[in-house]
């Protein structure tokens, strides 16, 4: 695969390719470690073609060992370089959890040294991937002071937000949406651009609901608020793009307009970050909750294979809709 | 031209397996051919399923290193523990799981072991104690370790065997693993099955060293390099091995090298792998090798081998049947499987301590 063109029609995943080229290509400091990352272009071919422009010493395959490629990345921030790690499915970060919930998040902490490392993956389900090959771990980390953690949903944020990710000085943990790779495009701008870390953005304004959501659940959002739009309702779709930092003014502001909220996600629903949400609301703009906060989420069990189990797992547009009507009439 | 010598012809002769199968009578050859011949044919018809879109998900082919699963598997006990890694068909079939659990589990539906619930290929059934395989590499070896901890401490002379990849010997967990074995010297066999690569990355990636086997030495117990497309070696390094594990003598690893003809998964064209490579470890594939060697033992005839195929395919037949007949599962039957008090389930040993006075 020839080197990415900036701007035009791009895909999720050939935008964030696009993010993490460019920012190897600015900056010699930035390097990429991971499994079959370089020979056979990554899992997904998110790193197809870097071997050949970049080398095999900027573009360097591991071992199946996720402790010591998280290890490595510290220890090569430590020395002033920006690695990129890739974890070959977000569920396999749990391998290296001690060296990025003890290590990496508590260095600066600890010695106040800068660790700018990203850890990045694919995550999500939706695929037929299985338990182990399915999972968001976005609650593991948000939990962990010290790390970030970003979760894009459309491909102008994948861009911008893994370039922010890599120019950032602090730990990022960078969740892809594996489900959304090929399925989504959008034009992109020609010039370099970035998406500041902790900037939700309004996915679609309404005054009657906020959504508030991230990473593939947007497009459900969406499509959900779409369909309501033609019974004459008004949904505002919050996407967080990131979770820690996490942009507590776009949502606040959002709920007190409409004065009631869903909160999405595609994780599992105890202990997910939905309930940091909502909690988040309940404390700060109660006054203007014209109705409860409600959580949809996938329910508290394992991913599983077979289409119809996993079907009825995710969260869908009907979750969706039955619960914003019950609140509209609330 | 007698009928040995047309297969000499067509089989290279440096591939010859020589030597005597200790200890193995001439009907257990002869079910250990069928067995390792059930695994490739089984397997083969699934990936051709695969790819004619008869079931959704993935597909990861054991295709050439059946050897390695199934001669040990062969000669375990009902209740001796299996740890496969996913793609250990062979840890399955070699102990004498039906194939239309197997399939079923493939096709994930309802009467797969685990009713749908987990990712096709991952090889398992709870009445033959062959554990449900861990995607997350190198986890069935630890917890294979776990299983031989287990029968220590209960005094059942009953044996572990685990099984991982080259790949997965770099992990941190394969380490803690066998040092701990090592040190309570439990009954365990581990098989780490060198087929060269680990998902793309070469063998030389993984590890600087050349013959695996040189890790038991920092564990303290025995380490071999074997052939592992070689069925006459494989069974005399590995009955060896269970023997030392069932007399208490402890550990033993046991790398086996071998090839895998087709990609990681199904989807994976394996162009990484030259083409030369593949053709030269398909000139070692175990299942002729060990047919030649029958046939020069005069224990497989031509009748004999009819007899073989006709069972085979009317098993295979028989699994492909049951698997797509086999119900979807239920949308909603996922939701209580996760804790106990939802899903008795089943249980690989008797919880009741006094067993572990015995």
């Amino acid at each position: 695969m020839s080197a990415p063109e900036r701007g035009g029609e791009t895909t999720y995943l050939e935008a964030i390719r696009q993010g993490l080229w460019e920012e190897m290509q600015a900056d010699d400091s930035v390097f990429m470690l991971g499994e079959d990352i370089g020979l056979y272009g990554g899992a997904f071919k998110v790193t197809d073609g870097f071997l050949d422009r970049f080398g095999e010493h900027r573009i360097i395959d591991t071992p199946i060992s996720e402790g010591a490629i998280i290890g490595a990345a510290v220890g090569a921030a430590l020395m002033g370089m920006r690695p990129v790690a890739e974890m070959q499915f977000i569920d396999f970060m749990s391998c290296g959890f001690d060296m990025l919930t003890n290590v990496a998040a508590k260095n600066r902490y600890r010695w106040g040294a800068a660790v700018p490392i990203v850890v990045r993956g694919p995550a999500g389900g939706g695929v037929r991937g299985g338990p182990f090959h399915s999972g968001q771990a976005e609650s593991y980390y948000a939990h962990t002071a010290g790390l970030k953690v970003v979760c894009p949903a459309t491909a102008y944020d994948a861009k911008g937000l893994i370039k922010a990710a890599i120019r950032d000085d602090d730990p990022v943990i960078y969740q892809e949406h594996k489900y959304l790779y090929r399925r989504i495009k959008e034009d992109l701008p020609d010039e370099d651009f970035v998406v500041p870390l902790g900037s939700a953005r309004i996915a679609r304004p309404g005054r009657d609901l906020s959504i508030v959501t991230y990473a593939a659940m947007v497009h459900v959002a969406l499509e959900a608020a779409e369909e309501l739009a033609a019974d004459g309702a008004e949904v505002e779709v919050v996407d967080l793009r990131s979770l820690v930092p996490f942009d507590e003014e776009t949502v606040l502001t959002s709920v007190a307009r409409t004065g009631k909220a869903i909160v999405l996600h595609e994780a599992p629903r105890t202990g997910g970050f939905g309930a940091e949400i909502a909690a988040t609301i309940a404390e700060k703009a109660f006054e203007y909750l014209e109705a409860p906060i409600v959580r949809v989420t996938a329910p508290d069990t394992p991913v599983p294979y077979s289409p119809p189990l996993e079907d009825h797992y995710l969260p869908g547009k009907s979750d969706v809709l039955e619960i914003t009507r019950r609140l509209l009439g609330y | 031209m007698t009928k040995t010598q047309e297969t000499e012809l067509s089989f290279p002769a440096k591939y010859r397996l020589t030597g005597e199968m200790e200890g193995c009578a001439d009907e257990q050859k002869l079910e250990l051919f069928e067995r390792l011949l059930k695994t490739r044919e089984f397997d083969a018809r699934m990936r051709k399923l695969f790819r004619q879109g008869r079931f959704e998900g993935t597909f990861y082919s054991q295709i050439g290193q059946e050897a390695c699963d199934v001669v040990i598997a062969y000669q375990l006990d009902q209740q001796d523990f299996v740890g496969p890694s996913h793609r250990d068909l062979g840890a399955s079939t070699g102990k004498g799981v039906p194939l239309k659990n197997l399939a079923a589990q493939v096709y994930n539906r309802v009467d797969s072991p685990d009713g749908g619930r987990y990712t096709a290929c991952h090889y398992w059934h709870p009445e033959f104690w062959v554990m449900n395989p861990s995607t997350s590499i190198v986890m069935n070896w630890v917890a294979a370790t776990g299983a031989a901890f287990g029968y220590k401490m209960l005094k059942k002379d009953n044996v572990a065997v685990a099984f991982c990849g080259d790949g997965a010997t770099a992990h941190g967990d394969f380490h803690e693993a066998c040092n701990f074995a090592g040190v309570h010297r439990l009954p365990i066999v581990y098989v780490v099955q060198n087929n060269l690569w680990a998902e793309s990355l070469p063998v030389a990636l993984t590890t600087a060293l050349t013959d695996l086997s040189h890790r038991a030495d920092a564990y303290g117990f025995p380490g071999i390099s074997i052939d592992g497309n070689d069925v006459v070696e494989t069974w005399n390094a590995t009955r060896e091995a269970l023997k030392r594990a069932r007399s208490g003598a402890g550990p033993t690893l046991i790398e086996m090298k071998t090839y895998r003809w087709h990609g990681h998964s199904d989807i994976d064209p394996a162009d990484y792998r030259s083409d030369d490579e593949v053709a030269h470890w398909m000139e070692r594939d175990p299942i002729p090798r060990y047919e030649q060697y029958l046939r020069e033992l005069e224990v497989l005839s031509d009748d004999a081998l009819t007899d073989v195929r006709a069972r085979i395919e009317a098993e295979i037949e028989e699994a492909v049947d049951f698997a797509e007949n086999s119900p979807r599962p239920a949308p909603d039957g996922y939701l209580s499987h996760v804790y106990a008090e939802d899903y008795p389930g089943f249980e690989f040993g008797d919880r009741n301590p006094g067993d572990a006075n015995g």
